[in-house]
């Protein structure tokens, strides 16, 4: 049983530690476009971009580091469900939601 | 046996009507005909409005849809959460803590979520102590399971089981991804009991929104329940908080009455604050019970923003302390002298949702003082459940 336990441990950690090494071969060789969403070239949607990056930053940050990218087909899901835990307003979800998934 | 025509004069030309019953007088001819004519209009007025109904309702849709967000945001149901494992020696006693922590989000349209947190912990000592194989088993519990309305910014409505809203560790940095230290703060057991969730109704949104701060409460009612998985105590209480834009600082305070046994009153005050100019994370709560009080202070600095090479720039480093006073004896998940507590942590994050985790502390008291060490993994995945649509 104390094998068996220890050779888990030892396969489980080195699982996790070569996925995140793998993940972070991936992320130094590629460019992160993932980030930031794309930038539009209209002002207004500009300026509505930086409004949400700040709600993202300001939030999100509170409490864990900021997501580098979420599914978008998931995006609102996740907003929703943060929005009831960080007591977010509906403009500042609209905000996020024009951010992460624009 | 009458001949009948069919009112529609294109289908009068198929009928199966002799010629004699076609000839009639002429009168009656343009009676008919009339009728006929009126009743066709009528059907394509009918038929009109159905036609332009059917293609106008998705456009108002579509229309309503657009203005309502203007994003390509999907709302498809997702599994996402949390796992780890965390290898603890305290006092010289090695425990193996595997954990999964599945989060699952169904959304019913852009104002009702049904939420849930399952935990799955195992834990794993020697048979002995400090000797001896390895014994022990998984812990299993439902976190929270609870329906969420979200009306507007000002009301949201929340029925099930819920998350506690104490303070600021319970409700928010549980997830063993988020915590920045693996060991609980002493304090963290006041508000909480019995489960750490409550049973019943909660309100929670926005009071006041300016570009300079904002204002959020939180009210809730528990009943008591010991329903396998469901187990709550009677509680009421409430949080209120205020977050400066600018400097990014949070100031907040909760307020629990604890409706059973002995009723008793459960008080924090928390600052939480991020400024925008450094990678710095300060968190402080200071709990008040009657079986004791006492205070957390946390900082946390990632090393991101230093001229160091790119691969240190991922290491975050932890610091905290704490102390906790008994009072009336202590209890209720409280030591039962006057503890201190430090802890001192390095996390290394590969990516936002991988990172290793490993920390110190150690800790003071009358009756005992313990090392705790601390190294594992932690990792946050998101899993949708419904596949992506083609394009």
């Amino acid at each position: 049983m104390k094998r068996y336990i220890a050779a888990l441990s030892l396969l489980i950690v080195l699982l996790l530690g070569g996925m995140g090494a793998a993940a972070l071969e991936q992320d130094s060789s590629q460019p992160r476009n993932d980030q930031k969403p794309p930038t539009t070239s209209n002002s207004r949607e500009q300026t509505q971009e930086a409004t949400g990056e700040e709600v993202f930053q300001a939030n999100c940050s509170r409490c864990h580091l900021p997501p580098m990218s979420i599914p978008q087909r998931v995006t609102g899901t996740i907003i929703m469900h943060m929005r009831v835990r960080a007591r977010l307003s509906r403009q500042d979800e609209q905000l996020l939601l024009k951010y992460m998934a624009p | 046996m009458t001949c009948r025509m069919p009112r529609l004069p294109i289908l009068r030309l198929k009928s199966r009507c002799t010629l004699r019953e076609i000839e009639a007088p002429e009168e009656r001819v343009h009676e008919e005909m009339e009728s006929d004519i009126l009743s066709f209009v009528h059907q394509l007025r009918r038929l009109r409005f159905i036609v332009a109904l059917a293609l106008y309702l998705p456009g108002l849709v579509h229309a309503q849809d657009a203005s309502d967000s203007e994003d390509h945001a999907g709302h498809v149901p997702v599994i996402t959460g949390g796992m780890g494992y965390v290898h603890n020696v305290t006092g010289g006693v090695t425990t193996l803590g595997p954990q999964i922590n599945p989060v699952l989000l169904v959304p019913f349209g852009s104002h009702v979520l049904l939420e849930s947190r399952t935990d799955f912990t195992g834990v794993f000592q020697r048979e002995n102590q400090t000797s001896g194989p390895f014994t022990g088993k998984v812990f299993k519990s439902v976190d929270y399971a609870q329906v969420d309305w979200l009306a507007n910014s000002h009301v949201m409505v929340t029925a099930g089981k819920y998350l506690l809203p104490f303070g600021l560790y319970n409700e928010r940095l549980v997830p063993v991804w988020i915590r920045n230290l693996q060991d609980s703060p002493i304090a963290a057991a006041i508000g909480t009991r019995t489960s750490g969730a409550g049973d019943g109704l909660m309100l929670r949104g926005v009071v006041a929104q300016k570009p300079a701060y904002s204002v959020q409460y939180t009210a809730y009612f528990s009943a008591l329940s010991t329903i396998n998985q469901l187990e709550a105590a009677r509680t009421a209480g409430g949080d209120a908080s205020i977050y400066l834009t600018h400097p990014r600082l949070e100031i907040g305070t909760s307020y629990q009455r604890f409706l059973q046994d002995r009723e008793i009153n459960n008080v924090a005050a928390y600052v939480s604050w991020q400024p925008a100019a450094t990678p710095l994370d300060l968190k402080a709560e200071y709990d008040y019970t009657h079986t004791g009080n006492g205070y957390w202070l946390e900082t946390a600095y990632r090393f991101d923003r230093l001229p160091i090479p790119p691969v240190l720039r991922r290491v975050q480093a932890v610091g905290r302390m704490q102390q906790f006073f008994a009072l009336n004896g202590g209890g209720n998940a409280l030591p039962r002298v006057n503890t201190q507590r430090f802890d001192f942590g390095l996390n290394y994050y590969f990516r936002d949702n991988w990172r290793l985790v490993s920390s110190y502390g150690r800790t003071f008291s009358s009756q005992q003082d313990a090392n705790a060490w601390n190294a594992g993994v932690t990792y946050r995945f998101t899993l949708p459940l419904w596949p992506e649509r083609k394009k």
